[in-house]
């Protein structure tokens, strides 16, 4: 293996920008590409995971139970799925949930914001000396092409503050992490109301204002050759990773594909049907990149912690939500991608049924609603069931392991494949106790 | 059972060595022991054939040691004076030198807090007592505490102190009752917690069930975490306190059974009761007696593990259960009945291994008979902590913020440090498999600090260097390599680097940016530089 692909990639980098400079007509090359890729059956499948961090509230969204006092003043709407009703606040979801399966018997035990949170991404629950990779990290590191010009596993708008191993790649390395956008630099999303596109685009990806791409190549090729005589003699794991995260640095940053966080490139109309919204365009960030061939996207709609004023939160955070998913889907179908594209809807937890003193909902772990959609999934299908005052499971325990290791099937996984550790013992992608939901799995 | 057959292994060591007097000066005796060190591993290689590499030039051991003492590079002046310094015993001064500087301290109270609060970083409430963690740690280390004083007094912390209301007033002064919080003043987390770290025995996994791989069974798991029965929780979710201890308990049930179990130590022994004594601190007098046939022996492992990438029983955190084999039995042994006769003090085990040959071999391969780790016949590249990396990016490039404060941490800090560390935090407890992110990578390329490192209107060193009208490029470009790397340039590379300073760089020499050219293509050798391995990593 050459040691010096920074400046090999120089041929490359002279072609990649002589196609820049056409780089308006790419996109329909692009459209060409995804479609035949989707209809390729080596087109691997990649997945969405929609993160409502806080906890979204079971009974306003996914299972309503009007007419009880528990229930609040939501109405329930007839979907596209005979028989299966959901939220009046989500009406473009009603017209795609034929395609959804609603998981309405999640029984979790954690009801702490950061435990629940680890434990939901990671499937384990948190203490111990092991640090477990979170479904993005492990699912990417199985789906990732080897050759991929962006990381395999792209976090829009990360809430990490609650508990940040959650987001880390753990005992997989940061060759895992993910690349994060949308975040503050402190663990938060960036603050509503600032240029969105701007906020969604990769940190330090440009080259500073006075360093231009002749430099900046003199610089690299300069790197190169001064990495070489300490590397030859040297060789080990920590360096070979240092070389190959620059590698993958720079052939992002030279690459068209980095090209998907520029959403200045859709057109208006579809922008607005997203919403503008930072986990709207989040959405339309994740269809970019899917497209591109990345393998996971997360997307984090923040503000799910509903403990006052439940019903006016819930309604606002659906009127995000509802254009968002619907058109995230909508525009999948439209590539060809949907079909190969898992979507998972979740939060750390749900909310109590019953209402407390501020018509708040508090933390709920007994019970609750997750949502599978899309790419290897067989929709309109309801799992489990909750009493008729939503305080017990009265059919299909759903555990978090079973959730996963059906994400892992649909995804075409085996939830039992083995990643060795840094301990140096073997860990299952899913914990071998889980039960995937079978049924839904197409 | 494996653990009886150590203690008895141990037991017989101990007999034979217990008459060994001590020899005049503290430094006289860690000489004595880092002589130790090499004929056990001088014996070894003579086994396995081994040719070791070769002894670590002046400048490579001066870069290491700063590292690995005082958590960042040296700056310039101290580079040139201690390759310039003529005297025999240079290194050994240089080691005295760091180990009684106030950069020691600071850095140490970062290692053991990533160690023994590693939540620290991300958990909130963790990381809102982290201060008084730290200062709890600095004022150990700034004392030199022994070893096992510093774990008694954490063992044994009392819990109706004011220390208890951690998130009240009282948050920040020193205390380490951050521990028990992080472990969610649980006993079975705590007692995991404290026999991995303190006795290097991973018996966790034995909570659930037997051991898969290891001799533990669940009952000794659960006997062990009795010793901490009377911790009691206040509150419950995200923030939760420390209640009033219950005074002598020791027994506790399997969860999931009627099984009740009595504390237990760990090799099997049991706690003379007779004092009717608090259980925690029975139990930190028998962890931390110098017939102990864990404590010292998993501290000198763990502290060997930090200045070798890794342990002569590796992972650190399993030295018994029968899994994994020592490398150098004799030497583990030795190490630790050394350091416990010696009082526990982490000074003298630091000046033994850093002043053994073994330590200070070089880190460039000359043979493939070093490639076994185990073997120590050569110093692999270890990773920087995130803190290592940040104060010695600052001190090549006198970037400023650092000297501010200590402070760190994921949450309710936006410095540029604090995002840094955020950015370059390493979960992996392998140094020598650190691995690199694109994000970390971007960082380093393409951010802030970097830019305003490399930018003639920010970074201090290069606006030094311009100002010294007596220098030519030549020399510039060593002072360059002297800031970032702490060596001297070959000299292929100064005649190429000279070169490229000298045509302007990558605009060229055109006479009409000249100046401008030329002190880019300066700044390029700077951010070429930072940017190397060579720079990234420990060697």
């Amino acid at each position: 293996m050459s040691r010096s692909s920074l400046s090999l990639s120089r041929r490359e980098w002279l072609t990649l920008s002589a196609a820049g400079v056409v780089g308006y007509s790419m996109s329909g090359w692009l459209e060409h590409l995804a479609a035949a890729a989707a209809k390729s059956p080596e087109r691997k499948r990649a997945c969405v995971l929609l993160w409502m961090s806080g906890g979204p509230s079971q009974m306003d969204t996914f299972d309503l139970k009007p007419g009880h006092a528990n229930g609040g003043p939501y109405k329930e709407i007839a979907t596209s799925a005979p028989g299966i009703k959901i939220s009046e606040h989500l009406p473009k979801l009603a017209t795609h949930t034929k395609d959804m399966v609603l998981v309405r018997s999640m029984n979790t035990k954690e009801a702490d914001h950061g435990r629940a949170t680890y434990f939901l991404r990671t499937g384990r629950v948190p203490g111990g000396p092991i640090q477990y990779p979170p479904l993005g990290s492990f699912v990417s590191k199985e789906l990732e092409r080897p050759d991929a010009e962006l990381p395999g596993f792209v976090s829009i708008a990360p809430f990490r503050f609650l508990n940040s191993a959650a987001f880390s790649p753990g005992f997989l390395g940061p060759r895992y992490a993910p690349l994060i956008v949308g975040e503050n630099g402190n663990g938060r999303p960036q603050a509503a109301g600032g240029d969105v596109a701007q906020a969604l685009r990769v940190q330090d990806i440009d080259l500073p204002g006075d360093v231009n791409a002749k430099r900046s190549e003199a610089r690299l090729q300069m790197l190169d050759e001064m990495e070489q005589e300490f590397l030859a003699q040297r060789s080990s794991v920590a360096a070979e990773s240092h070389r190959t995260a620059y590698r993958r640095a720079v052939t992002m940053m030279r690459s068209s594909a980095v090209k998907a966080f520029n959403l200045e490139e859709e057109p208006a109309k579809l922008r607005d049907a997203y919403g503008r919204s930072l986990f709207g365009q989040g959405c339309l960030l994740a269809r970019r990149l899917i497209e591109r061939g990345v393998p996971f996207v997360e997307v984090t709609l923040d503000g799910w912690d509903t403990h006052q004023q439940n019903f006016e939160q819930v309604k606002r955070l659906s009127s995000t939500l509802d254009p968002a998913w619907a058109t995230l889907m909508n525009d999948l179908k439209d590539r060809g991608l949907l079909d190969t594209t898992l979507i998972v809807w979740m939060g750390e937890f749900g909310r109590t049924p019953r209402l407390n003193g501020n018509t708040g909902r508090d933390h709920w772990a007994n019970g609750w609603s997750t949502v599978l959609c899309g790419g290897g999934i067989k929709g309109g299908q309801v799992v489990g069931r909750t009493s008729a005052d939503g305080t017990t499971i009265e059919d299909r325990k759903v555990e978090v392991a079973d959730l996963l290791g059906t994400v892992c099937l649909a995804l075409g996984l085996d939830p039992r494949k083995q990643n060795q550790t840094d301990i140096g013992r073997p860990i299952r992608l899913v914990e071998p106790t889980a039960k995937p939901i079978t049924e839904v799995v197409a | 059972m494996v653990p009886f057959r150590l203690l008895l292994m141990i037991g017989g060591v101990l007999l034979v060595g217990s008459g060994v007097a001590h020899a005049a000066t503290p430094e006289k005796d860690s000489e004595a022991l880092a002589a130790r060190i090499d004929r056990h591993l001088t014996a070894a290689w003579e086994v396995n054939k081994v040719q070791p590499a070769p002894p670590a030039s002046d400048a490579e051991f001066l870069r290491r040691v700063y590292l690995d003492l005082a958590g960042r590079i040296p700056a310039v002046a101290e580079v040139r004076a201690f390759l310039d310094d003529t005297r025999s015993d240079k290194r050994r001064r240089l080691v005295e030198h760091l180990l009684e500087g106030p950069r020691y301290v600071t850095h140490f109270t970062n290692v053991w807090r990533a160690l023994l609060l590693p939540e620290s970083t991300n958990n909130v409430q963790t990381s809102f007592l982290a201060p008084g963690f730290e200062s709890w740690l600095h004022g150990k280390l700034q004392q030199n505490a022994p070893y096992d004083a510093m774990v008694r007094e954490l063992l044994t912390l009392p819990m109706d102190g004011p220390s208890r209301n951690a998130f009240g007033p009282a948050n920040g002064t020193p205390t380490p009752i951050a521990f028990y919080l992080a472990k969610e003043v649980k006993p079975e987390n705590v007692a995991a917690a404290v026999s991995r770290l303190f006795l290097g025995v991973k018996i966790e996994c034995a909570q659930c069930h037997d051991h898969k791989f290891a001799d533990w069974k669940r009952e000794q798991f659960w006997s062990f975490a009795a010793f901490f029965a009377g911790l009691q929780r206040q509150g419950n979710g995200d923030f939760v306190n420390v209640g009033r201890e219950v005074a002598n308990r020791r027994e506790l049930t399997i969860p999931g059974t009627e099984h009740k179990v009595q504390a237990v130590f760990l090799d099997g022994t049991q706690p003379n009761w007779k004092n009717n004594t608090n259980p925690r601190a029975t139990l930190a007098e028998w962890m931390t007696r110098k017939d102990n046939p864990y404590f010292a022996r998993a501290a000198v492992n763990r502290i060997w593990g930090y200045f070798f990438g890794s342990g002569i029983i590796d992972p650190v955190d399993e030295i018994a259960g029968g899994e994994h084999e020592a490398s150098h039995p004799e030497l583990l042994d030795e190490l630790a009945r050394q350091f416990a006769e010696h009082n526990f003090d982490l000074k003298y085990l630091i000046r033994a291994i850093t002043a053994s040959c073994a330590y200070q071999l070089s880190s460039l391969a000359t043979h493939t008979s070093q490639d076994d780790p185990r073997l120590f016949a050569r110093m692999p590249l270890r990773g920087l902590s995130a803190e290592q990396l940040f104060d010695s990016i600052a001190q090549a490039t006198g970037y400023r913020e650092e000297m501010n404060t200590n402070q760190r941490g994921f949450f309710g800090n936006t410095s540029a440090r604090s995002r840094f560390i955020t950015r370059f935090a390493n979960a992996s407890d392998r140094p020598t498999e650190v691995q690199t992110s694109i994000l970390q990578a971007l960082s380093m390329m393409n951010g802030q600090i970097t830019a305003a490192s490399t930018d003639l209107e920010h970074s201090e060193t290069l606006t030094a260097l311009l100002d010294a009208p007596f220098m030519d490029t030549a020399e510039r470009v060593q002072t360059i390599s002297l800031a970032v790397l702490s060596r001297k340039p070959t000299p292929r590379e100064l005649s190429s680097l000279v070169g490229y300073v000298e045509k302007g760089g990558s605009a060229g020499d055109t006479s009409a940016d000249k100046d401008k050219n030329y002190h880019r293509a300066l700044a390029d050798v700077f951010w070429v530089l930072l940017n190397s391995g060579e720079f990234f990593l420990n060697h």
